[in-house]
Formats: C-alpha cells, sequence, structure tokens
C-alpha cells in the first residue's frame, strides 16, 4: 500500500510543529485507540531518520514514532547497541517495531543468495543485523501484549545520499556499486554521494535534513523505482515493512 | 592561511612539524603539544604587531625556534619566531620578496595574522555582565559575550538574527537572546522561555548552552578574523549536539558550504571526545594526532596513514583512537 496522491505527515520535516502542518493531514501523534503501527527508528543521524520516516510512511501508511530518537554511530555501533534497544522496546514501550538501518560503506552487500533460510554472511551487515534481531528476541517472554518487536532492517549501498539519489542520478544503483566492486574500482565514494545529494560534503544538518526529506519525497509514496534500483539494501526493508501489514497484531 | 608550522625545542616539541589545512582537529593525550601549537599561533600574532629583525641580525642559538608557512597568496613568505625561553619569544624574522611590493604583502599578511584569535572558554566569565569597549572581537575567554552580542545587535542587525534564529533551532526552550543593561551600564545577557513564561538571567543556564552561544557568536561573526583556535570544542556540549558544533566551525572554515561569499576562516580546535572525533570520519585529512613519544612530542595527519582506509571500515573513529591503534593516547611511549 502506498500513500501516492495523499498528503501525510511523513512526508513532513522531522520536528514539523503542529501549528505548520497543513489543516486536516494526518499526524504521527499518538491517539488511542487508533490503528497506527509504532514505530521506533534507528538512524545515524536526525536527516537520515526524517528520510526514513517519509520512506517507512510510503509503506506502511501513517504511523507513530516511539520516542525518543534512538541514534548510533555507525557500524558497529548499531550492532552493539541493537540489543539493549531491542530489549528496551520490547520490556518498556508498546513499540510494534524497530526500523533500522546502516550503510555498506565497502562491506558486502545483502543480495538473494543471504536471503535462503539458514544462510548467514559474516560480513553482510544486513545478515548480522538480523541475527542479532534473532538472538535477542529468540528468548523474550511475551510483553505488553505482544511476542515481539518485529523488524525492519535495510542496508544503504553503499550510503543512504544513494537512496536519497535514486531516480535523479541513474547511474546510482546498487548493481553500480556491486559491479565496481567487482571491477576494483568503484562508480562513486561517499562524499561524491554527499556533494551529489547536498551540493557541498560538508552540509549543515538542516539542509542536510531538508534536501534528505525533499529527495525521497520526489517519489510520492511510490518505492517501485527504490525497491528496483536498490533490490536488496532498500528491498530487503521494504518486505520487511510489508510484513508487519500482512500480521493481525 | 597558515600552511604549516615547524617546531625545534618549542615545549614538548622538540622536533616536529605539521601541516595545517582550513580546518584542524586536534587529539592526543595531555601535554602533546596540541596547546603548544595554539600558542605558537598566538604568539606569531603578537609578535607581527611589532617590526620584524632585519635580515642577517640577532639569532637565538639553542633557543627554543618556531617557523611559519604561509599558504598562497603568501607561499613566498616565511616567518621565524625566536625566542629566550618557552615562555618568551621575542625574535620575529620574515623572509618575504624582495622590494617595495614584497614588503607590502608582509604588509598584508601581518594584518591578516594580527587577526588570529584563540578561545578557552569560560562559563562563569561569560555569565557576568560585561561592558563594551571598542570594537574588539570576542575576548579569549569569552567574558565579553553580553557586550558583543548588544554591540552586533546594534551595528550588525541581520547577523544577529541570523545568530539568534540559529541559537533558538539548537535549543527550542528559549525563544532568543535578550541583551540588557546590567549593573553600571554592563551588557547582561537573559534568555527568554519560549512558552513565554520568563526570562532566564546568564547565571542561571547550563554551561552548554553559553559555550553553544560563544560557538555560534563566532561562526556567525560578520567579520570574521583569519584564524580561530579553540580549545575543547566540545566541553559541556551533549554528545548528539557535537554535529552542530562541527557544522558551526565548517562555517567558518567552509564558508561555500554554507552558501556563504566570505573568505575562509582557519580553524584550529582540540579535542578529547571520541564522539566529537567521529565526525571526521569522511574528512580524516582535517584530523592531526599528536603523539607523545618520552618528553618530545610530534604532529601526524591521520590521513596519512597508509592503512586508514582500512581500519576505518571496523570501528567509528573514535572507538579507533580510543583503543590506541591510531595513536595520539597516554604512555604510549
Amino acid at each position: 500500500m502506498t500513500s501516492r496522491g495523499t498528503l501525510t505527515i511523513e512526508s513532513l520535516p522531522v520536528n514539523t510543529p503542529p501549528e505548520h502542518r497543513p489543516p486536516g493531514l494526518a499526524t504521527n501523534d499518538r491517539q488511542p485507540g487508533t490503528a497506527r503501527p509504532k514505530v521506533a527508528l534507528l538512524s545515524e543521524s536526525p536527516a537520515d531518520e526524517a528520510a526514513l520516516r517519509v520512506l517507512v510512511g510510503y509503506v506502511l501508511g501513517p504511523f507513530e514514532v516511539v520516542p525518543p530518537s534512538l541514534r548510533a554511530r555507525g557500524w558497529p555501533s548499531v550492532e552493539q547497541v541493537l540489543p539493549p534497544i531491542l530489549r528496551h522496546l520490547h520490556f518498556h514501550t508498546d513499540a510494534d517495531g524497530l526500523v533500522v538501518v546502516v550503510d555498506s560503506d565497502d562491506s558486502v552487500v545483502h543480495d538473494a543468495a543471504h536471503e535462503v533460510p539458514g544462510y548467514h554472511h559474516a560480513g553482510c551487515r544486513l545478515c548480522r543485523l538480523r541475527a542479532v534481531f534473532r538472538r535477542t528476541l529468540r528468548h523474550l517472554p511475551p510483553a505488553r501484549g505482544r511476542t515481539r518487536v518485529l523488524r525492519a532492517a535495510g542496508l544503504a549501498v553503499p550510503a543512504i545520499e544513494a537512496w536519497l539519489l535514486c531516480g535523479r542520478d541513474p547511474e546510482v544503483t546498487e548493481a553500480a556499486w556491486l559491479a565496481g566492486q567487482d571491477r576494483g574500482r568503484l562508480p562513486y565514494t561517499r562524499l561524491e554521494l554527499k556533494v551529489r545529494a547536498y551540493g557541498t560534503d560538508r552540509p549543515g544538518l538542516p539542509l542536510q535534513t531538508r534536501r534528505a526529506v525533499e529527495e525521497v519525497s520526489r517519489h510520492r509514496g511510490d518505492i517501485r523505482r527504490l525497491e528496483n534500483d536498490f533490490p536488496h539494501g532498500f528491498g530487503a526493508l521494504a518486505r520487511d515493512l510489508q510484513d508487519w501489514k500482512k500480521l493481525d497484531r | 592561511m597558515i600552511a604549516a608550522v615547524h617546531f625545534r625545542n618549542f615545549k614538548a616539541l622538540r622536533a616536529a612539524s605539521v601541516r595545517l589545512g582550513p580546518f584542524n582537529l586536534l587529539i592526543g593525550p595531555n601535554g602533546s603539544g596540541k596547546t603548544s601549537l595554539i600558542e605558537a599561533l598566538l604568539r606569531l600574532r603578537t609578535l607581527a604587531s611589532l617590526p620584524a629583525a632585519p635580515a642577517g641580525g640577532a639569532e637565538r642559538p639553542g633557543g627554543p625556534q618556531i617557523e611559519f608557512e604561509f599558504a598562497p597568496p603568501y607561499a613566498d613568505i616565511r616567518v621565524h619566531l625566536g625566542c629566550v625561553s618557552d615562555l618568551q619569544c621575542d625574535l620575529l624574522k620574515v623572509d618575504h620578496p624582495p622590494g617595495p611590493a614584497g614588503e607590502a604583502r608582509w604588509g598584508e599578511l601581518a594584518g591578516r595574522i594580527r587577526s588570529i584569535r584563540g578561545y578557552l572558554l569560560d562559563h562563569y566569565a561569560m555569565a557576568a555582565p560585561a561592558r563594551r569597549a571598542g570594537p574588539a572581537g570576542l575576548a579569549s575567554n569569552a567574558g565579553n559575550l553580553g557586550a558583543v552580542l548588544a554591540t552586533r545587535r546594534t551595528e550588525a542587525p541581520a547577523a544577529y538574527a541570523e545568530l539568534e534564529a540559529e541559537f533558538r533551532r539548537l535549543m527550542p526552550e528559549f525563544s532568543g537572546v535578550d541583551c540588557r543593561d546590567g549593573a553600571g551600564g554592563a551588557d547582561a545577557l537573559w534568555f527568554p522561555l519560549a512558552n513565554g513564561e520568563a526570562a532566564i538571567p546568564a547565571e542561571q543556564v547550563s554551561q552548554g548552552t553559553l559555550y553553544l552561544l560563544a560557538i555560534l557568536t563566532l561562526a556567525f561573526d560578520p567579520a570574521p578574523p583569519a584564524v580561530v583556535c579553540l580549545e575543547e570544542a566540545d566541553r559541556g556540549i551533549h554528545p548528539r549536539m557535537l554535529r552542530e558544533v562541527r557544522d558551526a566551525l565548517y562555517r567558518l572554515s567552509h564558508p561555500a558550504a554554507a552558501a556563504l561569499a566570505r573568505p575562509a576562516v582557519q580553524v584550529l580546535t582540540t579535542t578529547h571526545s571520541p564522539y566529537f572525533l567521529d565526525l571526521f570520519r569522511d574528512h580524516p585529512d582535517e584530523v592531526v594526532l599528536a603523539q607523545k613519544q618520552g618528553n618530545a612530542a610530534t604532529f601526524e595527519r591521520l590521513s596519512d596513514r597508509p592503512d586508514l582506509a582500512e581500519i576505518i571500515q571496523d570501528a567509528p573513529l573514535g572507538d579507533l583512537w580510543y583503543s590506541g591503534v591510531l595513536g595520539g593516547v597516554p604512555g604510549a611511549e
């Protein structure tokens, strides 16, 4: 399901105060009795979180964000803080699920072979994140009326700026990155992606956040291009989120 | 502006050199020469106000020596400081192109050198009301913060408004910064709460709030100095806010990234925060490691490490520093 043609709060910058929201707009503000999923987000920066909010909204529709904003200091900090975050969310919040996206940098890129049940690639950050979810949640007793916190994990290849450029810069795709890894000559660097996305490799946070939201908002609720150009890293995130909707919580 | 500094027998810097870029984050154990580098720049500023020694004139044999190279358009000028002790440098020798044109270029560079500023922020001093005293910029401890902001509000209202808007963004509990008349005609800082309930005097706001305001005062200076040296840029600031501190300093060193059409300000800042260091993963060329071996200290650019690209994949930069694999840690000798 997408929200094509419908304005939702997910298309607004993070922290847009209620008085600045368009009238009649759906909001993420907690409303008892509604069936909106309650989502925690773990990201590296407010700008990344702003983009993720939009993208998650494209798949889930309106949702509530579980406070506080969760931050990690890049890989492998994400892997280290994930177990306590999951336990916290499970026992101390009513979060339905956790969204976490990490940059692949130069690590192994997740692919279809990694999706085979029982397969685990120790060099793939997405496989490792999934393993942390499994290990941490496996033995937790039910809490807060649910058996576990749902997982939505994605891998930005090589960094989230690549997702931001999707549809605007046709050279930036997972396939291009993988081909570059095979050749031993990467098609672009993280810094180059920053320049392409923000116009500078030293964007201030307001600029970075604004540009991140503008870029993902270009998709207007339709994630097919992102799924096509980033089938494993973004596709995995989208599939996880779509699976949430199949579950009757 | 300053391309490199070479030290001989200056404090712990027995034989050390460092290349400097537009932005320089100095990390290393206590006593490894970070502050000495900043002191050298401040001594250069002091001596640049005095007449240079004649060519072939007096030397300070055996005493501490500091030599400066400059970035274009002053790459053909070298300045040499001679010291009688670690505490007293009294000799300035300048090598510049001959003739009146060379003299004029040195005069121009000397003017920029004289605008070098060094800061060790002091929240007690910042909180106290301050009298306006001429066109001087922020004092080295920011003890005249109230006076500087009151002057700026009057003389550069657009710049003040920009600073205040940024302060509100970072500290949304406040609606702005107010400069009020204090005792004896001094300017006192007050912080009106965003909920309109009250205003809080500077001595009652947090240390971090004052540090942040001082850094913004530097970053939004409409007429900034050529070089800003800031000790412990992270002090008193929440780890999640350090990105904002870095961005404020980048506004000085990389004005084009902030869409500003003014010359870049060279920034040197020190930190002991791994979290602050994390923020320079994409720009290791901006990080200078100070290393201490026995009583001698040296400098190394992080980007000069041949294995950096490999090890930076596996951990945040701050964790790598703490672990010791980058060097720049206590007890490494």
